[in-house]
């Protein structure tokens, strides 16, 4: 039954008896009947009284039970997030308001349930895109090239790590910032900017670009091209950086050596050829002097020849088709031989060449006429770079237990820049100021390196002192 | 007979200085010689030449750098000069400019050419004064 229908029942019963209790306090006489009549009509009206209070208090409280038990359950379920049904017992007018409710919570909750699988799915889709983003950002990150992407407005979305360092900042609060306030050229920043704004062809743009890294000059060629969207508008630039600056160097080094070498050819051919043609026009008066041009002319002949195998033997090491014939030598009479032939270019210098070479008898395995050359590279190398009155001193250090032997060559000589030293075993390399003192291919080192560690498998080294001097020194296997 | 005119041969390769100045001497000019840049102003200060002929690539000053000092100097800068180089190729348009250099040989060169340059350049090995005087 419902409660509202209840208690208008119960009105109408308490309305009953409050007016038979009327009716028989009227009758009675409250007030004119006995003593004991007084007392029963006042009783009645108590009892009706307290009776109608009761009944109330309790259907109050039935009511308020199932109103508290409906908020219990939705606070637990508030605190719990869930959307869930509410439980209760009655099937009063409550009860059946809490079932509509709880038929309107189930569709709630249906569609809570596919909404949250919805976002699961998406989550995933979301964690594979960003692992994509990542994966994708690696290896842009890898690459040794610099790379940056601006957007359309200019701003930065991407730099990796070389770009970091080649514009010396650092992409931590960069992001989406104007690309002027990361790399501080104006030159670049325009080019970026011009790119944005004139590239409509969807072409490429390659630019040389030089920019000061680290102290050094770089030069980079920079790849630009624009970031184009479904509509065919520029939404952005991506520039990559690649350095060329060593291949510029080797490039000018090639050049170098091929007129370095063109000279060294050139001057011996030189004499030749106008020695002939002075014995052809007949102006050599008398025998003597035509001997002279005869004597010139072969040894300038044979010059050219050596120049021309030294320039072969290099690259024939250099690609394996020289060959080798490795037998135990005695280290310290190839020294000596070869100490014996710089000597008169020493003497020339007055230079002092000092022998601290070891008496022992140890040998080494090696191609003697290859070892020769090593040996006779660094020797003429050490007189030819210091100056007179200096000295050349030829020491060897033997490591029985390890069973090596070194040799080292110190001289007194203009020595080597820190910058210059990592590289005097390059081939082609000629330090600069080394050009003006004397002739030379940039080849005596590379060929001493390649003998030295490619055919023998030793080691070569140097240290220098600027304006002091320079040791050269090499390392091999002592024979067994 | 006139004066010999003097060639100063300057050049690292003794072969060559030599075998330039006997095709001079034998056609009748004056030779003296000098193997680098700064030998050549050391002679050049008391024997003024009437040509220079140097190398370009020499020791201690190379041939522009000795073309340029001796045009800084008033007295020698009206001393024609010019150049053998085993570079393959010319001089830079700055360098010929900056120098003045009247002739380029390409090393190798031929002495005869090497003559008839220097012909071009100075006339005959001797000074024309008498011949003229024959002339009239």
């Amino acid at each position: 039954m419902g409660t509202a229908r209840r208690l208008i029942l119960i009105l109408i019963v308490l309305i009953a008896l409050a007016s038979s209790t009327a009716y028989y306090a009227t009758q009675m006489s409250l007030r004119d009947g006995s003593i004991r009549e007084r007392v029963m009509g006042w009783l009645a009206v108590g009892l009706t009284s307290s009776v109608c209070a009761l009944v109330l208090v309790v259907i109050w409280r039935s009511l308020g039970k199932t109103v508290q038990i409906v908020r219990q359950q939705l606070t637990s379920l508030e605190g719990s997030g869930e959307v869930g049904l509410i439980m209760v017992e009655s099937h009063d007018e409550l009860g059946q308001m809490v079932q509509d409710f709880n038929r309107y919570l189930t569709r709630i909750k249906s569609r809570v349930d596919q909404l949250k699988l919805q976002k699961r799915e998406l989550d995933i889709q979301i964690r594979v895109a960003d692992a994509e983003k990542r994966h994708t950002e690696a290896i842009i990150f890898s690459i040794s090239d610099a790379v940056l992407v601006t957007d359309s407005f200019d701003e930065l979305i991407l730099a990796n790590e070389s770009a970091e360092r080649t514009f010396d900042f650092a992409m931590t609060g960069m992001y989406r910032q104007p690309i002027a306030k990361a790399i501080g050229d104006p030159e670049f920043v325009k080019l970026i900017a011009d790119t944005r704004s004139q590239n409509t062809d969807r072409r490429r743009r390659v630019v040389e670009y030089v920019r000061v890294v680290d102290t050094e000059r770089r030069t980079f060629n920079v790849t630009l091209s624009g970031v184009m969207d479904a509509r065919g508008d520029c939404n952005g630039v991506v520039a990559v950086l690649h350095d060329i600056t060593r291949e510029k160097e080797v490039a000018a080094m090639k050049t170098d050596f091929v007129s370095n070498v063109s000279h060294e050819l050139r001057t011996p051919l030189s004499s030749i050829k106008a020695y002939v043609e002075m014995l052809v026009d007949g102006e050599a008066e008398d025998e003597n002097t035509r001997r002279e041009f005869y004597n010139i002319i072969q040894n300038e002949t044979d010059r050219l020849g050596r120049l021309i195998d030294n320039i072969l033997n290099i690259s024939r090491i250099e690609s394996g088709v020289v060959k080798i014939h490795k037998e135990p030598l005695a280290l310290t009479s190839v020294i000596k031989e070869t100490l014996e032939v710089v000597r008169p270019q020493a003497v020339a210098k007055d230079i002092r060449l000092v022998d601290d070479v070891t008496t022992v008898f140890y040998q080494v395995l090696a191609d003697h006429d290859m070892l020769y050359q090593a040996m006779l590279n660094l020797l003429s190398n050490a007189i030819k770079y210091t100056p007179n009155g200096g000295a050349v001193t030829v020491r060897t250090i033997v490591d029985e237990g390890r069973k090596t032997a070194r040799v080292e060559i110190k001289d007194t000589g203009v020595g080597i820049t820190p910058e210059d030293l990592p590289r005097v075993f390059e081939k082609f390399f000629r330090v600069e100021s080394s050009k003006r003192m004397a002739k030379g291919t940039g080849l005596g080192l590379s060929l001493v390196k390649h003998i030295i560690e490619t055919v023998h498998g030793g080691e070569v080294g140097v240290f220098s002192k600027f304006g002091q001097g320079s040791t050269f020194y090499f390392q091999m296997k002592l024979a067994d | 007979m006139g004066m010999s005119k003097k060639v100063l041969v300057v050049d690292d390769e003794t072969h060559i200085l030599q075998v330039v100045s006997l095709k001079l001497r034998n056609a009748g000019f004056e030779v003296v010689t000098a193997t680098d840049g700064e030998e050549a102003l050391d002679v050049m200060a008391t024997d003024r030449p009437d040509l220079l002929i140097t190398d370009l690539q020499m020791p201690v000053m190379n041939g522009v750098e000795l073309c340029c000092r001796m045009r800084d100097n008033p007295a020698l800068r009206d001393v024609p000069a010019m150049m053998l180089t085993a570079r393959g190729y010319s001089l830079e348009p700055e360098d010929m400019s900056r120098t003045g250099l009247r002739a380029v040989l390409s090393k190798p060169f031929s002495p005869r050419e090497l003559l008839a340059t220097v012909q071009e350049i100075l006339g005959p090995a001797t000074d024309a004064v008498s011949a003229d005087a024959e002339v009239l």
